[in-house]
């Protein structure tokens, strides 16, 4: 090795001062061969491959080369595709298609609307509006569409209450009320891309617009265009939301006869003979949707990004509404939220508080009495705790397996396994869970995996790795930004004061992330508990979570006792964010709980 | 307490292809405080943290004493060499209290509650923050919260005291005051003071010895005045601060020191290492070696002083009186100050005593 500095070596030597004494020849490192290790990383990534990317790599596999996985004669071949190309399957393609493009415009506008009435002005009640966003980020979509179905089906809440309400039925049943629902569950996602871009843009670009001469519109359209890539982005997560939502198909879209995608897709699984191929076709499709969707988004831009977020910014100036205008906004802010909540809770309440709803039978006078049948029966209320023990586990495992995830990934891209995992998680977003759900019976139902010992299909074990899988890739995004801010300095403070690697990470990380933690495992935990796709797909015989447990309430026309279970569940995880937000509040120091407080 | 005796033999670090430490060798005997002074991207960070134990060393040693705590074989924990460090960005725990913070460091001694209690008061009352014991860091300002970071370090009376440059993000007061702090408590402590900074002139105030890093490599090291007066490489020199430089061939070298022809000029400069007669040398100039005179009534040497005929460019306002820029017809020298100020454009003589000149052969 070259020494540079042997001079002061020497001199040191020839001055005879400690250390001389130690100064030792240092030979190159040995260099042994690599041996392969078994170690964290490597398990971590064997659980990847085996809950991630084996599933959907097996089942998109199938598409091309059925006789590959014993589906069928032909080693390659695209007659799937063909199938899925043609007729009833075709048309399913093209409803979803068109209902994805009109819901994400109208989310996008919606979406954008509600972003500048809460951030750019000082329109009352803001914070209410607010909340509703969150409030339907965190509703399931087949829960709105049942709310809207209980007030409008013939014998449902209207009719009982004395209305007709056969000519919104008429409308509400097809393509008009599936747009609504999805449009209404599109508009939180809208919402957060639209106003976390909006609320970094500072006042001088719209300053510079006006003193330049431009008028307020002239002003909007730079505003527009500064955020153009937000738009674009709640653009194509809306559209990949709704081509690939499966409540609404499997709920308002399958009552009104109207064929989606995604419900093809779960025919496909459920039919018999099981039709694999098919249904790998048709999730192949949906892939191609979601990846076109985030090519036009960055056609679109050709590349351009508008960095507007720096420390010189100046915050932005709320315009002063009129009372003409505030009224206003109150009224259209009103209205919805009785279209996306509203009338959906009234539907599901007043439905469970109707005696016999939906039968002939019973007095369809006000009662608790579903609520009672629902708490007293095994087969009724065993769902809400099948769902509460498997959310509970599924939340806690993808938390810490997300906090992995987020470490990884903020590590930088500059390792090759965080680099990998960024591309895996980022896949997995965009993957339909309908999909997710296929792959997983697909894959774990294979004479091979059998053959390998594994034998999980039809387990709640499968059922909630499933739900790992599924939750991971979006609970890791909303990790990353957390474990980015810890720097690593602080760690290496704790380590050089006299903590151990496992004391500084609980003394000093855990604290510092312990809200996003919460948040992360409140959002998993409430997501897995009314997750739908999934829970129809891999639920185990004998055993229904909630999700599953509800629709096929409804299904027996038991309305009564499917929305008093739906009423239940929701209070459950209503109950369950609000006891872990006060213990969280009650049990950890103040320290923790100031973090990223403003002073 | 006598502090750790750090010794480095042949550390090397790279980081993918960029050799960070070249085979870096340095002493820090115990108790004393010692600066390592280099630009950005020297490696002077990469060494620190490789004491710390938080990098781990390529290839070479570290002991403190005779006990080894890096080598192909050791890599002794940070948690276990008895050290502390005060960090660029504070490093402070957001989540705890200035006194949480300060109490951390303590954990290692296990002492009695009341007895850590004590210490933590009495050190928060040294650096002045006695009244901030229950702040948290977010109400502090930058000066306090680095006051937080030192107090934290000194606590526990560690062995090593490790400074990460921790006062490049102060204003230039704070930096004076937190300077002198850091000098003061980290002397009483009797620790050995490792210190890191691109700031030749905090480099120069603090150190008992200063080591300047280049490259990966220790180019010199030495106390402030050997290093100022005697620079070993051109390297050194132009860090540690010059008015500007000239091209020349050297006439004669005698005791070190050489005479050198500068166009018409005959100047006579300290000889650097290979300045022999004949050869193309380049002569450099501290600021502190220049003054501003008249044209009027002088002659080319005042004494042992040279005068060089120049022409005022510019002048800049410093507080105690001006820098001016001189363009001489051999080149530019900054920092040539004078209590009053010049025009821009006036004829002038630069005069130069020859101590502040050191002749190295042009690369």
């Amino acid at each position: 090795m070259a020494i540079q500095s042997a001079p002061l070596r020497d001199q040191i030597r020839a001055e005879g001062r400690p250390g001389a004494e130690l100064d030792v020849a240092i030979s190159p490192r040995r260099r042994r061969p690599p041996r392969p290790r078994f170690n964290a990383l490597t398990a971590f990534w064997l659980l990847i491959v085996a809950i991630l990317i084996l599933p959907i790599a097996l089942f998109l596999a199938v598409a091309f080369s059925p006789a590959l996985l014993s589906q069928g004669p032909d080693w390659l071949t695209l007659s799937a595709f063909s199938t899925a190309l043609t007729g009833h399957l075709l048309l399913g393609f093209v409803n979803s298609l068109v209902i994805g493009i009109v819901t994400a415009l109208a989310s996008a506008i919606i979406g954008f609307a509600l972003a500048w009435i809460v951030i750019r002005t000082d329109a009352p009640a803001r914070g209410i509006w607010t909340g509703v966003v969150f409030a339907l980020f965190l509703t399931p979509s087949y829960l709105i569409a049942l709310g809207w179905e209980r007030l409008l089906e013939p014998n449902g809440v209207l009719q009982t209450l004395g209305w007709d309400p056969t000519a919104a039925r008429d409308v509400f049943y097809g393509p008009v009320g599936i747009v609504v629902v999805l449009t209404v569950k599109g508009i939180p996602f809208a919402y957060l891309a639209i106003s976390n871009a909006l609320r970094g843009l500072g006042h001088e670009y719209e300053d510079a617009v006006r003193v330049h001469g431009g008028g307020a519109i002239a002003s909007m359209r730079v505003v527009v265009a500064l955020l153009a890539p937000a738009i674009w982005a709640a653009l194509a997560i809306v559209f990949a939301e709704s081509v690939s939502d499966f409540g609404v198909a499997s709920t308002l879209a399958n009552d009104s006869h109207f064929t989606v995608a995604t419900f093809e897709l779960y025919t496909a699984v459920q039919a018999f003979p099981v039709q694999f191929p098919v249904a790998s076709a048709i999730s192949w499709v949906l892939l191609i949707f979601v990846v076109l969707a985030l090519l036009a988004q960055s056609r679109a831009l050709k590349g351009r990004s508008y960095r507007v977020l720096g420390g010189r910014s100046r915050r932005a100036i709320r315009r002063r509404l009129s009372a003409v205008e505030k009224v206003a906004v109150v009224i259209g802010m009103s209205l919805l939220v009785v279209i996306a909540l509203g009338v959906p809770t009234f539907g599901a309440v007043s439905a469970s508080l109707i005696d016999g709803l939906g039968s002939l039978a019973g007095t369809h006078a006000w009662t608790l009495a579903n609520y009672a049948r629902v708490i007293t029966s095994p087969d009724l209320s065993a769902p809400l705790w099948y769902s509460m023990q498997a959310a509970t586990i599924a939340a806690s495992v993808t938390t810490v397996l997300a906090v992995v995830c987020a470490r990884l990934l903020a590590a930088g891209r500059t390792n090759l396994s965080s680099r990998m995992l960024d591309m895996v998680l980022l896949a997995a977003v965009a993957l339909p869970g309908i999909v997710f759900a296929a792959g997983y019976i697909f894959a774990y139902n294979l004479p091979l995996t059998n053959a390998m010992g594994i034998h999980l299909y039809g387990t709640t074990t499968l059922l909630v790795l499933a739900y790992i899988a599924t939750a991971l890739p979006s609970t890791s995004r909303l990790l990353v930004g957390s474990m980015s801010q810890i720097q690593d300095s602080m760690l290496h403070s704790s380590r050089v004061h006299g903590s151990g690697a496992i004391f500084a990470w609980l003394s000093i990380v855990l604290p510092v992330i312990s809200r996003p933690l919460l948040n992360a495992w409140l959002l998993t935990f409430t997501a897995t508990l009314l997750e739908l796709p999934v829970s129809q797909l891999l639920a185990p015989p004998g055993q229904q979570p909630i999700s599953v447990g509800i629709t096929a309430t409804l299904a027996k026309y038991d309305f009564g006792g499917g929305t008093a279970m739906e009423v239940l569940a929701i209070l459950t995880a209503l109950l369950v964010v609000l006891v872990a937000t006060l213990i969280f509040r009650l049990a950890t120091p103040r320290g923790w709980r100031t973090l990223g407080t403003a002073k | 307490m006598t502090g750790h005796h750090v010794i480095v033999r042949g550390a090397a670090k790279r980081f993918g292809a960029l050799e960070v430490l070249r085979g870096v060798d340095l002493d820090v005997p115990a108790g004393t405080f010692t600066v390592l002074l280099g630009p950005s991207g020297s490696g002077k960070s990469t060494l620190l943290r490789s004491i710390a134990g938080v990098e781990r060393l390529d290839g070479g040693s570290i002991h403190f004493g005779t006990t080894p705590v890096s080598d192909h074989r050791t890599h002794a924990k940070p948690e276990k060499r008895a050290l502390a460090m005060v960090f660029q960005d504070y490093a402070l725990w957001p989540h705890m209290t200035v006194r949480q913070n300060v109490g951390y460091a303590l954990r290692r001694l296990h002492l009695a509650r009341r007895e850590g209690a004590r210490r933590v008061e009495s050190v928060l009352e040294r650096v002045g923050l006695g009244a901030k014991s229950t702040s948290y860091p977010h109400e502090l300002s930058g000066g306090q919260q680095q006051r937080v970071a030192l107090a934290r370090a000194i606590v526990s009376e560690p062995e090593l005291i490790l400074f990460d440059e921790p006062l490049s993000n102060l204003d230039a007061d704070l930096r004076e005051h937190l300077r002198l702090e850091i000098a003061t408590l980290t002397r009483e402590t009797g620790a050995t003071a490792l210190y890191i900074t691109h700031d030749q002139s905090e480099a120069f105030a603090l150190a008992d010895e200063v080591a300047i890093l280049n490259g990966g490599s220790i180019e010199q090291r030495g106390s402030a005045e050997a290093i100022f007066r005697r620079p070993a490489t051109p390297f050194v020199a132009r860090f540690t601060g010059l008015a500007g430089s000239f091209q020349g061939t050297t006439a004669s070298v005698r005791d070190g020191r050489a005479q050198v022809r500068v166009g018409e000029n005959g100047l006579t400069a300290s000889a650097g290492d290979g300045v022999n007669p004949g050869v193309a040398v380049e002569v450099m100039v501290r600021p502190t070696a220049t003054r501003l005179e008249e044209v009027e009534g002088s002659g080319m040497r005042d004494g042992l002083r040279h005068r060089m005929p120049a022409r005022i460019v510019d002048v800049a306002y410093r507080g105690r009186g001006y820098d001016h820029v001189v363009d001489t017809s051999h080149g530019l020298l900054t920092s040539v100050f004078d209590e009053r100020a010049w025009s821009r454009g006036d004829e002038c003589l630069v005069s130069i005593d020859p101590a502040g000149m050191i002749a190295f052969p042009t690369s």
